[in-house]
């Protein structure tokens, strides 16, 4: 598919370029025709070489001014060269023939220009999946939506669905003729064909991918949805980890003072023969026992209460929270490409070539204008 | 066609584009498109010329007389016979070496008035 692409693209630019020649002027265009379209072929195979449709675009941006310039320039100089030059000058430098004529070959070659771009640019789907995203922590956190965007572009969640997909070698076969990519390479490549927006008032999140690939696209945004829930599992899982060892060290240390102050109520207890019910008016010594005793109290409903919470963290160290993130939509392939935007394309190249050509015309219009004058004092003079 | 002229000071000042093919074709005959990308290369792609601007400045120095069109090829081989080769003339080359030293004072002027350092 590739070959046919670029026979295809390099075919069509030549046949354009090879047409759009004739704005030179005949004898020009037979001593170094054959030598420009040899050049842009040239050129034109070297630029697709480098990047493909963009490069050919590009390559196009280019040569289209060059072409627009230099061949006036030609014709201007073959008018130079005619002996009967006063007449023909005349004739062709009335103002409204001159801007006719310019007018409608900026006009054209514009047009032509966003034609030929538009349908040598390469196709591009777009495939969204939807993600609801909710946040580790209960309170609002404001920054949340923007975390959650850069760790979605971030090496954390990309570099699993590179692994995933193999888009080192995939994109190496695709765009660099076989050689397999870096990681940081992709990387970057994945970072441009991504887009992500949230959904106003809501927890929903779009990942957009685009791709000359249709099933690619939708491989890869299912690809980022599945590995940022991955990512926020192995996340939540580890912080778990962490807040059930600081509970157990907790647990360890009341059981300690628990049995410390234990020890010291029955002892006292002991000593005091102080029985379960206290007497109306206790003595110090009587009043420090109950306090302790109550003390003690307090210790074991915390002891109980950290034992509540231990298992309920062991249950959550088993068990991951996996419904921090839910993939709501998986993404599927788009029916038709999204870009180029053929009718927008050649509705901006007709006004742009309107806006451009009007101003190539007033210019011509202008130079014919000081030509005229030339002519007319040199005809007084001779 | 134009005959050339005996000074080559007369030439001067080039323009960009004349100066930079000459340059071009100061390291041996080239065809077309090598041309252009030496002066792509050699300028770090500040000046990029397309077709038009090549042939028309091809055509302008071959009036000159300042280059010609050479029959030879490097390696007929390897080479498309399509190809057109120029190289440059006695004259031709005379007009790029002052071309050369004329840039060369300029640059002299501006060191000593410190505009530039001297390279490291």
């Amino acid at each position: 598919m590739s070959n046919h692409f670029n026979n295809r693209t390099l075919t069509v630019s030549q046949k354009v370029y090879d047409w759009l020649l004739r704005a030179y002027p005949p004898t020009h265009r037979e001593e170094y025709g054959p030598a420009m379209a040899q050049l842009f072929r040239d050129h034109c195979r070297d630029a697709w070489g480098e990047a493909r449709g963009w490069g050919v675009a590009k390559l196009w941006l280019r040569v289209l001014p060059d072409l627009v310039k230099t061949s006036f320039i030609e014709r201007l100089a073959a008018l130079n060269e005619r002996k009967s030059m006063t007449d023909k000058m005349t004739a062709l430098m009335q103002p409204r023939t001159v801007f006719l004529k310019v007018f409608a070959v900026v006009f054209l070659l514009i047009l032509c220009a966003t034609v030929a771009i538009t349908f040598i640019m390469p196709e591009s789907y777009a495939s969204t999946a939807r993600i609801k995203a909710d946040s580790d922590n209960p309170s609002n956190d404001p920054y949340f939506l923007q975390t959650t965007f850069e760790i979605m572009q971030s090496q954390a969640v990309l570099v699993s669905v590179i692994d995933k997909l193999h888009l080192n070698t995939v994109w190496g076969k695709k765009y660099y003729g076989g050689e397999t990519l870096e990681t940081t390479n992709t990387l970057a490549m994945l970072k441009s064909r991504i887009s992500l927006a949230p959904i106003r008032n809501t927890k929903l999140i779009n990942i957009t991918v685009y791709s000359e690939d249709k099933n690619e696209a939708a491989q890869i945004a299912n690809a980022i949805a599945k590995s940022y829930q991955d990512y926020r599992i192995k996340v939540a899982a580890a912080l778990a980890v962490v807040s059930l060892n600081r509970l157990q060290e907790q647990w360890r240390q009341n059981e300690k003072q628990i049995e410390q102050v234990r020890a010291e109520v029955s002892s006292s207890g002991q000593q005091l023969k102080i029985g379960s019910v206290i007497s109306d008016n206790p003595s110090p010594q009587e009043q420090a026992y109950w306090d302790k005793k109550q003390y003690l109290d307090g210790l074991l409903e915390t002891h109980k209460a950290l034992y509540a919470k231990n298992e309920v963290g062991k249950l959550d160290v088993q068990i991951p929270k996996t419904v921090l993130v839910t993939v709501t939509d998986p993404a599927v392939p788009g029916h038709s490409p999204v870009r180029p935007n053929k009718t927008l394309n050649i509705v901006l190249g007709v006004l742009f070539g309107i806006f451009l050509a009007s101003i190539a015309g007033g210019i011509s219009v202008l130079i014919a204008l000081k030509f005229r004058k030339r002519i007319d004092k040199s005809a007084i003079t001779n | 066609m134009a005959k050339p002229k005996t000074d080559p000071e007369s030439s001067l000042p080039l323009t960009p584009a004349v100066f930079h093919v000459l340059l071009a074709l100061a390291g041996g005959e080239r065809h077309g498109y090598a041309i252009m990308r030496e002066v792509d290369a050699s300028t770090d792609g500040r000046i990029k010329m397309g077709p038009g601007t090549l042939y028309g400045t091809v055509k302008r120095l071959l009036e000159a007389q300042l280059i010609e069109e050479s029959d030879e090829r490097p390696d007929p081989h390897l080479d498309d016979d399509r190809r057109r080769y120029y190289r440059l003339t006695g004259v031709g080359e005379q007009v790029v070496r002052a071309e050369a030293q004329r840039y060369a004072e300029i640059v002299e002027l501006a060191r000593g008035k410190k505009l530039i350092r001297k390279p490291a």
